[in-house]
């Protein structure tokens, strides 16, 4: 008989009911989505990349030939090896398009025992003169099965045909690089390369469990290489068990966790809401029920059951849909970060912990109020009629000066009504409005960080060799291009390409150039740039000073680069979106580590900086280069590198602004189920109104005012709350890409100011719209007679 | 046009409501015929479920007839739309509530003020002064600026006839205005309530109040939706 009479209670104002099963959909939806996306890609992410059977170290020697590999595959410490050959090279990915080329030499497609790489289609094995490429290439490329495009190795152009895509999933994305990846067999990567093959050993290590194991162990390795006569030139050490854009996937977690943890907590402030005015429409009925003999727990267990069934019913239409869009949202990330889905089916307690969330979670939540509502005296129950008589007096107070028209007094006093219900709404309100503002603030950071960028470096084309050659080789094939102003000949540059040609022992790539260079303009986060002493000086950015262990200003570093080392004083440290870099005046680095004054970086700055006309001299720049013996690994103009940096971060950008729009849509719908109680508990009082002369049309403006002033409230507040979290964000969001000990520096983003006043009035109007136009259609007799 | 035509300020001619639900169909009210004139006192009196409410809900345009015509002035109200029933409602009718309803966020003066906002008929200078004559006049001048809640039931009561008062309607209709009262306020309202009828007000009260019928100039009775009696008595 309960269940029935709760069914029959919710079927009596369907609105209602929808309006509470929608509020608790949305919030179990909200963490049903965040649990089942978590679930997927925490798993598949690394399950990807844990099924290649990644390398941990990387030794490099020109004597692996002296190496017995089957031996050496016997040691302890390792799990298996390879002689994996790879370098740098160019391919032309559209015509007069070049971008880096990724080459490895593989001993076996059929039999892979570390750093495996998956058939996608065409050849498994590549056919002899040909290439497999990565599937992810696709998407900046035009290059498919057959295609015959144009490689660039070193001097010479080869046509080289793809017979094959593979996956690599442990690579990063080639998207987000503009990198191709590809893989074939030793015989032909020296065809090739025209390089000796077998120079570079991959190595998987038994019984190591973080990076520093890897690098012990290594040690101990290299030290029994050098025995043997094998001298190790360098030793790589990747991150440990983490994909390259493990960061991005961490970053997305956390956002949909935070997002999913708002969802639920506004899903539990609009279940609690509905079920207070539900409680408050019953209470003669409950006075009735009790004057009949119902006692407080047997009415409690009536509330208990209608909550059970709204639980259910949103639990039937939320789990489906958290499981739809968690798997949505899952092969989205997936596709951008370039890894399989590999779950089929969720764990069933996934499930299990769904329904318990839509039973219960109402439940936990109204079980104060439906003990208040079921408390009430039957006396007290019975005299209610309608138009509560329980006012204020601090707030009327406050507002007793208010001067205006009566119904704006009215609608403000109105709103103020119930303060709990008001401070809910509005808390609620205006910290979705800080959230969403935070997340164009977020954004505005970073898209600042990119704008400076420009500032930092003033050139605009980048032409980055293979090897260091001296400084009269690298300029001389470039004296007659037409829109150069300046050209400088540096040590390295951005880029992770460019610490793989000079670096330091630690994997800090070394940018050397003139100390006053008008050509790099870096943001100093502490200390300063390079000044002419005595002493050998660097600046690190953020990643290099964590590389160092966060040297303090003004202490030293030991630097080495190849068999070289020097005492070098920290003198600055940088901010920058980027890999490991330390900056040095070249004529300090080249007095140690070059004297031969060696360049591998071409620096040129356009007379016309023009975006076109930018592009235009890039296409010069490659047309000298085709005609030279130099070895490019890249050519890079300015706009383009700022490009591969967005597409790093517009993943989280995009991410940050849709799951905040996300929340300020649940914050507009508590708003809108808040103004919706308010005209419930007011049904009568608004019968009243129209008794005494007010129009539909009256009566929808002062509904839609009271709206608006809660909307006002919730944006002023909203973006005075958005202040220091925008600070925390960009505080969180730079350690998570910059570095620990990095600082995204906050921004306010005006654009996305305006559009959260926008959004947030148009969301405030509308909330307030929908149930005032449901009050206006109430016929008067109805609302007079309503309890 | 006959004098009683032109003293006649609302008929209801074969006025009948029914009310459908799911299982049957309920008759509020049948063939009601009613003549009001223009400053009566007029009492509807009958049992629980007899029709007065829906009688009263016919006359002030809260709720529409299923048949019949209703003439205020010799003008059918029956084919207004809402937002033209509310105008004309606030500018021709006053409702007092057997509760009061005053509007629990206003001050007794901002609920008078609001009810002319609303019908905009009083010009906006002699609003305040009007508040304070009908307050003085229910006398409960001296309570303008207070909140509904801190006013006791009779001078909740007083407000609400002052209200209903605000636009000057002919008519003020009350729905068992002292049923909520003890005795020697009751006996106050229902003064007031004579008064405005001797000053020319048409006064129409529901009414289970059988010692309070001897000042009404008439007296309808209903029974199960049809007049049973009229008792017309000394005006």
């Amino acid at each position: 008989m309960k269940f029935i009479k709760a069914f029959r209670d919710l079927t009596i104002s369907p609105k209602r009911t929808i309006l509470v099963v929608f509020a608790l959909v949305l919030g179990i939806w909200g963490v049903g989505t965040v649990l089942v996306s978590y679930v997927i890609l925490t798993k598949d992410l690394n399950a990807n990349y844990q099924s290649t059977t990644p390398t941990q170290v990387i030794f490099h020697s020109e004597k692996f030939d002296q190496l017995d590999l089957a031996q050496f595959n016997k040691r302890p410490e390792v799990e298996t090896s390879e002689l994996r050959d790879f370098s740098i090279h160019r391919i032309e990915v559209y015509p007069n398009v070049w971008i880096p080329l990724w080459l490895y030499g593989v001993e076996s497609f059929d039999k892979f025992n570390l750093a495996r790489v998956f058939y996608e289609n065409g050849s498994k094995t590549p056919e002899p003169g040909s290439i497999l490429i990565e599937r992810d290439c696709k998407r900046v490329s035009n290059l498919k099965i057959g295609s015959i495009p144009r490689v660039r190795v070193g001097g010479k152009i080869e046509n080289i045909k793809v017979s094959g895509i593979c996956f690599d999933p442990a690579q990063a994305p080639a998207t987000q690089d503009a990198f191709v990846y590809s893989y074939t067999d030793k015989k032909t990567y020296s065809q090739i390369t025209g390089m000796p093959s077998n120079q570079r050993l991959i190595v998987r290590l038994r019984n190591v469990h973080s990076a520093d194991d890897v690098k012990n162990v290594s040690e101990i390795l290299k030290k029994d290489f050098n025995a043997k006569g094998i001298s190790i030139t360098s030793i790589e050490v990747p991150r440990f068990n983490e994909h390259p854009h493990q960061w991005q996937l961490n970053t997305l977690l956390f956002l949909i966790g935070t997002i999913g943890f708002l969802a639920f907590i506004m899903g539990a402030v609009l279940v609690s809401q509905l079920m207070r005015s539900i409680m408050a429409n019953q209470v003669r009925q409950i006075g009735i029920l009790k004057a009949v003999g119902g006692s407080q727990f047997k009415i409690f267990q009536i509330y208990i059951a209608m909550l059970l069934l709204m639980g259910l019913t949103s639990g039937l239409i939320a789990v489906p849909l958290s499981v739809l869009s968690g798997n949505a949202f899952s092969y989205f990330v997936a596709g951008k970060l370039n890894f399989n889905i590999l779950t089929t089916s969720l764990p069933i307690s996934i499930y299990i912990y769904l329904i318990a969330a839509s039973l219960f979670l109402p439940l936990i939540l109204s079980i104060s109020i439906l003990y208040k509502g079921t408390k009430i005296s039957v006396k007290k129950a019975l005299s209610d009629y309608g138009i509560t008589q329980n006012i204020y007096s601090r707030e009327y107070k406050l507002l007793k000066k208010l001067t205006g028209s009566n119904t704006f007094i009215l609608a403000i006093r109105n709103s103020l009504r119930n303060s709990k219900r008001l401070t809910v709404t509005i808390l609620s309100m205006a910290f979705g409005v800080a959230i969403f503002s935070t997340g164009f603030n977020v954004r505005q950071s970073l898209w600042n960080l990119l704008s400076g960028l420009k500032n930092e470096m003033r050139y605009d084309v980048q032409v980055v060799l293979n090897a260091p050659i001296s400084k009269e080789d690298a300029l001389k094939n470039f004296k007659y291009l037409n829109n150069v102003t300046k050209a400088e000949t540096w040590v390295g540059g951005r880029g992770e390409l460019q610490s793989k040609v000079v670096s330091t022992e630690k994997g800090a790539g070394i940018i050397a150039l003139p100390r006053n260079s008008e050509l790099l303009k870096l943001r100093i986060r502490d200390g300063r740039w390079l000044l002419p002493t005595n002493d050998f000086e660097v600046v690190l950015n953020q990643q290099a000073s964590e590389t160092y262990k966060n040297p303090k200003i003004g202490s030293f570093i030991k630097m080495t680069v190849g068999n070289k080392s020097v005492n070098a004083k920290v003198v600055g440290i940088t901010e920058q979106f980027e890999r490991p870099k330390i900056y040095v005046d070249i004529k300090q680095y080249d007095s140690i580590f070059n004297p031969d004054h060696l360049v591998n970086s071409i620096i040129f700055v356009a007379k016309d900086n023009e975006y076109k006309k930018v592009i235009a001299l890039k296409k010069d720049i490659e047309k000298a280069i085709a005609g030279s013996d130099l070895k490019v690994l890249y050519v890079m103009s300015q706009a383009e590198r700022v490009k591969i940096i967005y597409d790093h971060l517009n993943i989280i950008l995009t991410t940050v602004v849709f799951l905040s729009l996300l929340v300020l849509i649940v914050s507009a719908v508590g708003m809108a189920s808040a103004t919706g109680i308010n005209i419930w508990e007011r049904t009568r009082e608004i019968g009243v109104m129209r008794a005494i002369g007010a129009t539909p049309k009256k009566i929808y403006s002062l509904f839609v005012m009271e709206g608006m002033i809660i909307s006002v409230m919730s944006i002023v507040i909203g973006l005075i709350l958005a202040y220091p979290l925008s600070q925390l964000a960009a505080i969180f969001f730079g350690q998570l890409m910059l570095g620990k000990e990095a600082i995204l520096e906050y921004a306010f983003s005006p654009l996305g100011f305006g559009i959260t006043l926008a959004v947030t009035i148009i969301f405030g109007w509308l909330a307030s719209r929908i149930p005032a136009r449901s009050a206006v259609e109430i016929p008067t007799h109805k609302a007079l007679s309503y309890e | 046009m006959t004098t009683e035509m032109n003293n006649l300020i609302l008929t209801l001619q074969d006025v009948s409501k029914e009310f459908q639900s799911k299982e049957r169909k309920f008759i509020a009210l049948k063939n009601i015929n009613l003549k009001i004139e223009k400053g009566e006192y007029l009492a509807i009196t009958g049992k629980s479920g007899s029709g007065k409410s829906t009688l009263l809900n016919m006359i002030t345009g809260i709720d529409h007839p299923t048949s019949g015509i209703i003439n205020f002035n010799g003008n059918s109200i029956n084919k207004l739309s809402e937002t033209k029933l509310a105008k004309w409602r606030g500018e021709n009718i006053g409702i007092v509530f057997q509760f009061f309803q005053l509007i629990p966020t206003l001050t007794i003066k901002e609920n008078l003020l609001l009810a002319m906002e609303f019908v905009n008929v009083i010009p906006k200078s002699d609003r305040l002064k009007r508040i304070n004559d009908l307050l003085q006049q229910v006398g409960i001048a001296e309570h303008a600026t207070k909140m509904p809640s801190s006013l006791s039931g009779g001078e909740q009561q007083r407000a609400a006839i002052a209200r209903a008062l605000a636009n000057n309607p002919e008519i003020i209709v009350a729905d068992e205005p002292t049923g909520n009262l003890d005795s020697k306020t009751a006996d106050s309202i229902n003064t007031l309530f004579s008064s405005l009828a001797n000053s020319g007000k048409t006064v129409i009260v529901v009414t289970h109040d059988k010692n309070s019928t001897a000042k009404y100039h008439r007296i309808v009775n209903l029974l199960d939706g049809e007049i049973e009696s009229q008792t017309i008595q000394n005006k």
